[in-house]
């Protein structure tokens, strides 16, 4: 027995990897068990989650029926209750934080891949792992306390001239009266979008560098020898090469937006209506609703946050899904299974 | 080094490290178990946090470990009902209906309430005029029922006016700002505003979708152009802001003291605008009726209280106590907890004052020790009160803060033409005096002569609110144009100190690049060269 696995001759090995005909004994099986049983724990978890949550939540959703994904209002304990507005508002926060990390990230991981010196190649990388280790209720601090009080001009400029596009319109505003108040500017799904953008972006970047960094050096070459500019050879080559790559590590990040918690609860004032001027105050999202009801949340009141945290379960499980189905059919990514 | 010395150098560290922790554990081991404390935890008001944060403090060199979180009342009752904590802190009992949910006590029922402290639930505001901020603003309870249900949006309000003749209010924007998680502060508030304008209250609430009659709540209704914000730090954090111009919150009045922001004077019933001070408060609560079983509080009294120093929205703050061995508790927590509670109940009612509450008086006091022999493993500590030194116990029983409180001074009269400013000495309007008579309409005219003169009547509430809002639109938008307007030299003033900040900054960067630019770009020019 022990023969045959050493015995394959060398012509076979060229093509088709070996494979082993007996079964090792000992230590092996017991390493396999292991692995084994680490994998099953992590399906069983998330089995767990899931059915946790729609036990708890099984209430809540008979008791609201179809209307549980259509009211905005959010008054378990009177029944009127459902997720319209909050889930918009996960969507609005997401898709600003993408529309932010998405050009840093990109921009970051090409300079550090292809542009930057090999020492500050180093720095940047290390920079970028710390910025996805800062804990986020340190980056809602920053965003509550610093940036939306000092950048209120950004919304602003922004709504003054862009205010014909109906989603940066603000409203409550009155730009041309010294006296009207700024707070309009604030806690908003613009502020919320733009933090969770700057705590999503290192998880992009990583992902991307990861992919372009990947591209064979004899093609980049074969570019260059063809003529082609160091942007040309990025467009002709290193872009459509890590293009899964790019979008696979764009919808883990926005796995990570939609879930994120604490920082957007910090920065958000809550409100129970979809609200659609992501430039005006006033936002919500699934996780920062849990967040702030579940201490005071009457028995019900706590199903129906349990429906509403299989709801986001079940998208983010979705997106997540997507991502890695599309980082595994990419060029870079079939060696992985990210 | 020699092998021989390493071994030395290793033996060294050894016992240098062994001293090091021996030293920490004789030094500090015995001081945290000397009484044979241990560590217990609560949670819940963020309203009472101040006081309980101090207390906590300072019974640390006794050995007495508290870990207090402010996460809102209720969430400290719903947690100490699961018995995650050992104690919780809640302005409001239980048994009350919200929103047509009762909050059921827990089931076993060995729980207590004691009172902790007292305070003023206070409007802290952000409002400036011309630069420069105000500080004696005077509000009646009607005012602040209409602002924060969205009925006055604008600070040149004629009802506002009215409350505030001397002061040119802004046409700026009201920003009320409210507590968006369960909170003890919003049941206070409510309670008041439910009781005393149940009318513009319950409209309110019918247009925020909630049942009506809308009686009090704990989390706040959410409705347009009302901002949440969590925990008490997070609505005072809000206002304090610069670029808060215009908001408005109620909070604990220590939160306004410790960012350095004013709060609105309070009118109560015999016509007096009242500011939260500890004393007012200590008025406020003679007139609180306390339940002799559990030691709750019925606070119609306090809001219609006749005496002329009440401040009206005054409320205690309670502790629930266990009184029974459960879950987590047992006797040696029991222990930690009473005498945390004899200290907080005697020694700490003095410094209540300080930390912008008000002490509990001696009825209290000694309602509140019986509660805390009946918790298990109380050390029923026998307490000479006489020797608390509670600023309020007198030798007869009365309460001697609420005796000795000063009466009002007259400029706090309503209905009068003057206010008093921060000091407390009475003020006229002024900015409308500096306007020319000739710029204005004729309708604008009459008023502003006649503050001019000192003999504004005080009823034109609503051509004066106007006038006083052209004023100070003038004074910060178009100063040019209003030659007269005081208000423009405040905010000049203000200027130089940003460019200073702004000049230190650029000069340090200019700084750093030109010690740091030449070297770098030498380096990556050669570096180019080279590959």
């Amino acid at each position: 027995m022990t023969q045959l696995t050493s015995a394959p001759g060398p012509v076979a090995v060229a093509e088709a990897p070996r494979r082993r005909v007996s079964l090792p004994g000992g230590i092996d099986r017991v390493f396999r068990t292991v692995l084994r049983g680490a994998g099953l724990t992590v399906l069983a978890l998330m089995a767990t989650v899931g059915v946790f949550l729609l036990i708890r939540g099984l209430g809540a959703f008979s008791s609201a029926g179809f209307g549980f994904v259509t009211t905005q209002a959010w008054q378990p304990d009177s029944g009127n209750f459902g997720i319209a507005a909050v889930l918009v508002g996960t969507l609005l926060i997401a898709s600003v934080a993408l529309v932010v990390a998405f050009p840093l990230a990109t921009g970051m991981a090409l300079y550090i891949s292809e542009y930057a010196p090999r020492r500050v190649r180093g720095f940047f990388t290390s920079l970028i792992d710390l910025m996805a280790a800062v804990p986020s209720v340190v980056y809602g601090l920053f965003g509550s306390t610093l940036l939306q009080w000092k950048g209120t001009d950004i919304p602003k400029w922004l709504s003054i001239q862009f205010g014909w596009i109906p989603f940066l319109d603000v409203p409550e505003a009155d730009p041309d009266n010294p006296l009207s108040p700024n707070g309009v500017y604030m806690t908003s799904t613009f502020w919320a979008g733009l933090v969770v953008g700057f705590m999503i972006m290192p998880f992009i970047c990583s992902v991307m560098r990861e992919s372009f960094t990947q591209a064979p050096q004899g093609e980049r070459e074969g570019a260059f020898a063809l003529g082609s500019t160091r942007w040309g050879m990025i467009r002709s080559v290193v872009l459509p090469f890590g293009r899964s790559g790019m979008i696979g590590g764009t919808m883990l990040g926005l796995g990570r937006a939609l879930g994120e918690t604490i920082a957007v609860a910090m920065i958000i004032s809550p409100v129970f209506v979809i609200q659609p001027h992501i430039l005006g105050s006033g936002a919500n999202s699934v996780s920062a609703l849990i967040a702030q009801q579940w201490g005071s949340a009457s028995p019900f009141g706590l199903g129906a946050l349990m429906a509403a945290g299989l709801a986001l379960f079940m998208l983010t499980l979705v997106v997540n899904f997507a991502a890695s189905a599309v980082i595994a059919r990419s060029r870079s990514g079939q060696g992985s299974d990210a | 080094m020699t092998p021989q010395g390493r071994t030395r150098g290793r033996v060294v560290g050894l016992l240098t490290t062994l001293t090091v922790l021996v030293t920490v554990a004789v030094g500090f081991a015995p001081a945290a178990s000397a009484q044979g404390y241990v560590p217990i935890s609560g949670s819940g008001s963020t309203w009472s946090f101040n006081a309980l944060d101090q207390w906590r403090k300072n019974v640390q060199q006794f050995g007495i470990r508290i870990n207090f979180s402010g996460t809102g009342s209720t969430d400290g009752r719903n947690q100490f009902k699961a018995n995650q904590v050992d104690f919780a802190v809640s302005e409001i009992p239980y048994g009350l209906t919200d929103g047509g949910v009762k909050d059921e006590p827990p089931k076993d029922g060995n729980f207590a309430y004691m009172p902790i402290v007292a305070g003023g639930t206070s409007l802290m505001y952000n409002l400036n005029i011309g630069g420069k901020r105000v500080t004696n603003l005077r509000l009646s309870g009607d005012t602040v029922t209409k602002m924060f249900t969205r009925k006055i949006t604008m600070w040149n309000d004629p009802a506002i006016a009215a409350d505030n003749p001397a002061l040119n209010l802004p046409a700026r924007q009201i920003l009320p700002v409210v507590r968006s998680d369960g909170s003890g502060s919003t049941a206070q508030f409510t309670s008041y505003l439910a009781d005393q304008h149940a009318a513009v209250w319950d409209e309110f609430c019918a247009k925020a979708g909630r049942k009506t009659p809308c009686g009090f709540t704990s989390s706040y209704p959410a409705y347009a152009g009302i901002v949440g914000q969590v925990g008490s730090i997070g609505v005072a954090n809000y206002v304090r802001q610069a670029q808060s111009d215009g908001a408005i919150t109620y909070v604990e009045y220590s939160y306004a003291k410790n960012a350095g922001f004013p709060v609105a004077k309070l009118l109560n019933k015999s016509g007096y605008y009242i500011a939260p001070t500890a004393q007012a408060v200590a008025v406020g609560l003679l007139q609180a009726q306390i339940d002799p079983n559990d030691l709750t509080q019925k606070l119609q009294g306090v809001y219609n209280s006749t005496d002329s120093r009440t401040y009206p929205m005054s409320s205690y703050s309670y502790m629930i106590l266990p009184t029974a061995v459960k879950g987590n508790f047992n006797e040696l927590k029991g222990k930690t907890l009473s005498d945390f509670a004899y200290y907080f109940l005697c020694e700490g009612q003095q410094q209540a004052e300080r930390l912008g509450f008000s002490p509990l008086p001696i009825n209290l006091v000694t309602a509140g020790l019986k509660q805390v022999e009946r918790i298990p493993g109380s050390t029923k500590k026998p307490t000479d009160i006489s020797k608390c030194n509670n600023p309020t116990f007198s030798t007869n029983g009365s309460n001697t803060l609420a005796e000795t409180a000063p009466r009002p001074a007259d400029c706090d009269k309503v209905g009068s033409t003057v206010q008093c400013d921060a000091a407390g000495k009475s003020v006229t309007k002024k900015g409308g005096t500096t306007k020319t008579t000739g710029a204005a309409k004729p309708g604008e005219t009459a008023p502003g002569a006649a503050e001019a003169a000192g003999t504004d009547p005080g009823a034109a509430g609503a051509t004066g609110g106007d006038t006083a809002a052209e004023g100070s639109a003038d004074g910060e938008g178009d100063a040019g144009t209003d030659g007269g307007s005081l208000s423009a030299i405040p905010v000049s003033v203000d200027l130089p100190q940003d460019d200073g900040t702004l000049l230190v900054v650029v000069a340090a960067v200019l700084m750093v690049v030109l010690v740091a630019g030449p070297p770098l770009a030498a380096r990556l020019m050669r570096g180019k060269g080279g590959s």
